[in-house]
């Protein structure tokens, strides 16, 4: 009776000592796993860093301004000016019919060979 | 146990199992001794564990300390004025390095700014730490990683990065390379609570809410721009300038020039790169007027339809004041203002009287720092009580320096039907701007007021601004403050001032600009206040208004509406 007690708790307690040891292995190498896992978001935090610093100094204004600058002749810019400005409220409001008379005015002018709008332009020009 | 010589004494055996039995127990007690020898011994080594205190701090400051971040600084619309970086700083601990030559040559060859000689010095010794270069760059790191020297490691440090440059440094500030702060908002911020958060170590990783300041960085660099274009444009020493929201006292942008490079600490120590805005104190010039018209209309003690005789100076004992471009006639209240006459401003506070005057400049603050959250303040002199000359030359803002910002505070006021709000630098919500309002001027004072601001951008000193700010309905007033060169007024150096407010029909942003020792553009007019703080300030409006919201409006209804009753 006492023999075969003994040799079950011989047996749970090695059996104890290798999950205990193995126990151990296994949380040094998840602690390992975490400084490595640490490291890298610290990394890749900095890499963050680095990153948002370089977007929010290509949005400046600051840097934007001299690069719109370089291009003003080439691209044809102006600062707009404040009769440039509209409103909804300006804008004429449809016809509520087509004018056809002047439609047909138009077209009689085409078949006779007299475009009026190639005219303003070569007028203009 | 039996005699076997009745003779002798008896002798007593013990028996073979109580020997043992005897034996057994000597035993189980040297092992019970040694047992507890052993395990006094852990213990003892166990306590002498705990009691060893590391050495976590870094040349005497906490490592957390060293790490600790400081929150992004953002503009109203979310744009970062100012983040942390996290960059790699290379230290030593000198007890672990074995050969401190092959170190030093080492470390010498990825980083060659550093001096080999100092580097033995310093990697030589027992100490636990010490720095060899902070705030490096991730390709170094990796180079010296790869160098495999034991003792030589990384500590992530934040760095401050201010992405706009020089844009809003004084706003901003600058930090030492500890992360605190040493001027500006930083230090403000590091006043607040930074500071405590970082010392109780809670302000590791990217935890901290950024901080939303009051600035349009649009705005901001519209004024930085014009302003450094007006420096050159007039050949003027310096220039500054700021912008405020008068319904929520937000500062939309402040700036003062030269500035510095916040990214580069020690250009902010330059004498001349002080905040003129917030630490600077000025006489205000003819900018007063406003003060002293608004002031003297709200006592009811002068009405907008009086007229007051500017036909001759002002005499105090041997001293005469006249006016500048005198029109050397009689003059109602808005001509005294459009024509910025000197001696109409006095006649119209002695109407008012010096003790009112006074009482009102207090009102207004003019004798008190002015309240931005900017740690860099300077008192302003405003004489405790006015002599009749004082009063006479302070009512056209020559005798009492005070900071542009309060004067800025003031026109909001007369322009926010007389609601005088707290400016800030942080974002406000109108609610709560609403609780700081002070009422300084009634409603109708502020109607008046409205009306001559717009009437001396229409026809009096601020066509200049009109010119530029045409369609967006800005008004102001010019000042051109003679500079006290050695003691004496010397009227080739002058301090050029606008204060202006827009739109006037439904007033919105009131702006102060300050152009310092102006000449006059060549091909131009003239040096007076109007030809370069009035123009810069009417360039900025047209650039900005449009950002702001405010469209152009040419209705000339827009203008005749201010006109108050009584004149029309």
């Amino acid at each position: 009776m006492i023999r075969s007690l003994n040799i079950l708790l011989v047996c749970s307690s090695i059996c104890m000592l290798v999950a205990v040891y193995a126990l151990k292995y296994s949380a040094e190498d998840v602690a390992a796993e975490k400084v490595t896992l640490q490291r890298t978001i610290e990394r890749q935090q900095a890499d963050l860093s680095l990153l948002k610093a370089d977007w929010a100094f290509l949005n400046q204004p600051a840097n934007v301004a001299p690069i719109v600058n370089r291009h003003v002749a080439e691209l044809d810019l102006q600062p707009l000016s404040q009769d440039q400005f509209g409103g909804i409220d300006i804008l004429p409001m449809r016809l509520k019919a087509p004018d056809t008379q002047a439609l047909d005015s138009l077209f009689e002018s085409l078949k006779s060979g007299v475009d009026p709008i190639q005219q303003i332009i070569s007028e203009s020009n | 146990m039996v005699a076997l010589d009745a003779g002798g004494a008896p002798i007593a055996f013990d028996g073979a199992r109580k020997v043992r039995r005897h034996l057994t127990k000597a035993r189980i007690r040297w092992v019970i001794v040694a047992l507890v020898l052993i395990f006094g011994a852990v213990a003892g080594r166990l306590v002498q564990l705990g009691l060893v205190v590391q050495d976590n701090t870094i040349e005497g400051r906490a490592r957390d300390l060293i790490t600790a971040t400081r929150p992004a600084i953002l503009d109203r619309n979310g744009l970062e004025l100012a983040v942390d970086v996290r960059v790699p700083s290379l230290f030593a601990e000198p007890r672990r390095i074995i050969d401190v030559n092959e170190a030093a040559d080492a470390i010498h060859s990825v980083l060659p700014d550093v001096n080999v000689d100092w580097l033995r010095q310093r990697l030589t010794g027992d100490k636990g730490f010490v720095w060899i270069k902070r705030e490096l760059t991730p390709a170094i790191e990796d180079k010296i990683m790869q160098l495999g020297i034991p003792g030589l490691d990384f500590v992530t440090e934040s760095k401050r990065f201010y992405p706009g440059g020089p844009e809003a440094s004084h706003i901003l500030g600058a930090v030492n390379i500890d992360n605190q702060g040493i001027a500006g908002i930083e230090k403000a911020i590091d006043n607040d609570d930074v500071a405590l958060l970082q010392q109780v170590g809670l302000a590791r990783g990217n935890e901290l809410a950024p901080v939303n300041l009051s600035i349009d960085l649009r705005v901001q660099h519209v004024m930085h721009d014009v302003l450094v274009d007006a420096i050159s444009r007039y050949q003027a020493d310096d220039a500054s300038g700021i912008m405020m929201d008068i319904k929520t006292g937000e500062v939309l942008g402040l700036v003062s020039l030269p500035d510095f490079d916040p990214n580069n600490p020690v250009t902010a120590l330059q004498k001349d790169s002080f905040n003129r805005i917030t630490a600077g104190i000025y006489e205000l010039g003819s900018t007063m007027k406003s003060v002293t018209i608004a002031g003297a209309l709200d006592s009811g003690k002068v009405k907008i339809t009086d007229s007051f005789d500017a036909r001759f100076g002002v005499r105090f004992g041997r001293f005469t004041i006249d006016d500048f471009h005198g029109k050397h006639r009689i003059l109602t209240v808005p001509e005294i203002y459009k024509y910025s006459s000197n001696v109409g401003a006095i006649h119209v506070m002695q109407a008012w009287g010096k003790e009112n005057f006074r009482a009102f400049l207090h009102k207004l603050g003019f004798d008190q720092p002015e309240p931005l959250q900017l740690p860099e303040k300077r008192n302003p002199v405003v004489p405790k009580t006015f002599s009749d000359i004082v009063a006479a030359t302070s009512a056209f803002g020559h005798g009492l320096s005070v900071s542009p910002v309060a004067m800025l505070r003031a026109m909001a006021a007369f322009a926010n039907d007389g609601k005088m709000v707290m400016p800030t630098l942080y974002k406000t919500s109108l609610d709560d701007a609403q609780k700081t309002y002070e009422q300084v001027v009634s409603e109708k004072t502020s109607e008046e007021m409205r009306y001559i601001m717009r009437l001396n951008a229409l026809e009096g000193s601020g066509t200049r601004m009109n010119k530029f700010a045409q369609g967006y309905r800005a008004g102001g007033k010019t000042g051109t403050a003679e500079k006290v060169i050695n003691g004496r007024y010397d009227s080739g150096k002058v301090l050029s001032l606008f204060a202006s407010v827009f739109p006037l029909d439904q007033p919105r942003y009131a702006m102060m600009i300050l152009v310092d020792n102006p000449h006059t553009e060549p091909g131009q007019g003239g040096h007076t206040a109007g030809w370069n703080a009035g123009e810069a300030t009417g360039r900025i409006i047209a650039r900005v208004a449009p950002m702001l919201g405010i469209s152009p409006n040419f209705d000339p209804m827009l203008d005749s509406q201010l006109v108050p009753p009584e004149l029309h």
